[in-house]
């Protein structure tokens, strides 16, 4: 396992060992939660409106309905592997009770997994959200 | 700036009583709405209560370092679940509402037909469309579904102690549907600025018992009883009135302006603005552009004395 009390050394020089997007150390874990939702909502718009357009405006939303719920699930799961990520690799935790301020690798990797592991939960939310008026409403 | 303030609540509040009052439970779906909005108003004064007593409790009191691990899960539970919590319970609430009043099913189907500065008002019924204008008069306990465009620009309908609003779009068609649940003349306006006279554009919304809305509708429904000889209706034609205005069983079928072909049976002149009394309608052929700026219809002013007198009289028997 590669998380630990220390940081290791990074070499990719063993094959096999190539470099991964979100790694410890890496900022590309803090966009991707958020990104995921703001892909879901944009597929969520796609979805409906290529679904009212085919169907005429008063159409049953039943499908897409189920659709947009479908996609939340994934894009939850998404965002959770992410969350399960934030700690594992960066020792993410979610109430911090002391301040992070020591400048080391460690400090910092725990810094971004915490807010890492925020924007997940703020992610899921803010799909529930979407989710929601998608089952409320069953016209176009 | 407080003295401004203080002297602006009066204003603000005039606008929360009678006809156009949007908390006044004259409608079902303006019910809904207003519970919505008492429960968050007073949700709000609680939660703001609170919150600053707690502020002010906070400031009050000697830091305990040994209630960190405590203060820190009261603002995990109290900052963030709790809020996310209320918010998702009130937009689940709200769109529930919006849901149940966006309906395209009425016991009666009302076009209306914005235009600058009045609206054309057409009623469905079994037997044909009755047209007529500027005044909307609805059954008691009825959904009335409205069928809403709009002829040259965007306007809006709305009813506030009914429901609504829901814009007027040009070449195109909103529904909004409207179940008065309290008798009474209720104020309806454009909501949706129009060009000059768009404040000038309003309506009575006149809500009614079934039977004498019946009666009422029956009578609108029929054409008017004008007289061959009628010199008052000769003068309409004479002065071109019938080139824009419509009095259904004459030769007057202008497609302009609004039918009058009962136009004294209306509460107002011009669009809900003015009293239906021989006076204004005298003003309003002589001084149109003094009564209403701007509109279609160009002034008479030198329409005067015995012909004017007859044309007025003409159009007040049009009921
Ligand atoms: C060029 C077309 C035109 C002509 C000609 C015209 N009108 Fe009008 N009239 C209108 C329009 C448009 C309105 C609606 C104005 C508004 O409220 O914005 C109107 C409104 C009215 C109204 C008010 C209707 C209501 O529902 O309150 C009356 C009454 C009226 N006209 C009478 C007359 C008479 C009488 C004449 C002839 C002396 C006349 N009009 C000539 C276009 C015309
Ligand atoms: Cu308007």
């Amino acid at each position: 396992m590669r998380h630990g009390s220390d940081k290791q050394p990074r070499h990719f020089s063993a094959p096999g060992d190539a470099p991964r997007v979100i790694d410890q150390g890496s900022v590309w874990i803090l966009v991707a939660a958020p990104s995921i939702w703001a892909a879901h909502f944009l597929l969520s718009y796609w979805v409906a409106a290529i679904w009212c357009a085919k169907t005429g405006p008063m159409a049953s939303l039943f499908e897409p309905r189920w659709i947009i719920v479908a996609l939340g699930l994934i894009c939850t799961a998404l965002i959770a592997w992410l969350g399960v990520i934030a700690v594992r690799r960066y020792g993410g935790v979610f109430v911090i009770f002391e301040e992070i301020t020591d400048s080391s690798e460690r400090g910092r990797d725990r810094f971004i997994g915490h807010v890492a592991l925020l924007l997940c939960v703020l992610s899921v939310v803010a799909i529930g959200f979407t989710v929601i008026p998608g089952l409320v409403f069953a016209t176009c | 700036m407080r003295r401004g303030i203080l002297l602006i609540i009066p204003a603000l509040l005039a606008g929360c009583d009678g006809r156009h009052n949007w908390l006044a439970s004259a409608g079902a779906e303006a019910q809904r709405v207003e519970e919505l909005f008492w429960v968050l108003l007073l949700g709000a004064a609680v939660i703001w209560s609170l919150v600053i007593g707690a502020a002010v409790y906070a400031h009050r009191r000697q830091v305990d370092p040994s209630l960190e691990t405590q203060a820190r899960r009261f603002i995990l539970w109290g900052g963030a679940v709790f809020p996310t919590v209320v918010v998702g319970a009130l937009l689940v609430w709200g769109l529930v509402i919006l849901r149940d009043i966006t309906s395209d099913e009425g016991d009666l189907t009302v076009r209306v037909d914005g235009e600058r500065w009045w609206w054309r008002v057409i009623y469905e019924t079994p037997e044909g469309d009755v047209v007529t204008a500027n005044e909307i008069r609805l059954p008691v306990d009825r959904t009335a579904l409205f069928r809403l465009t709009a002829d040259d620009v965007i306007h809006s309908f709305w009813v506030p102690a009914l429901g609504g609003k829901m814009d007027m779009i040009p070449g195109r068609e909103t529904t909004l549907a409207l179940t008065p649940i309290q008798t009474g003349n209720w104020g309806g306006l454009c909501a949706e600025y129009c060009g000059g006279a768009h404040a000038l554009m309003r309506f009575d919304a006149i809500v009614m018992e079934q039977d004498a809305f019946d009666t009422w509708l029956a009578a609108e429904a029929e054409a008017a009883q004008v007289a061959g000889d009628d010199r008052g209706f000769e003068i309409f034609q004479e002065e071109g009135c019938g080139a824009c205005h419509t009095i259904r069983g004459t030769d007057a079928q202008g497609p302009v302006g609004p039918d009058l072909t009962h136009l004294a049976a209306r509460e107002k002149l011009g669009a809900g603005i003015y009293d239906m009394t021989p006076e204004t309608m005298a003003r309003w052929i002589t001084d149109t552009h003094e009564m209403k700026p701007d509109i279609d219809m160009p002034p008479y002013p030198d329409l005067q004395g015995d012909r004017l007198d007859r044309l007025v009289a003409f159009l007040m028997s049009l009921d």
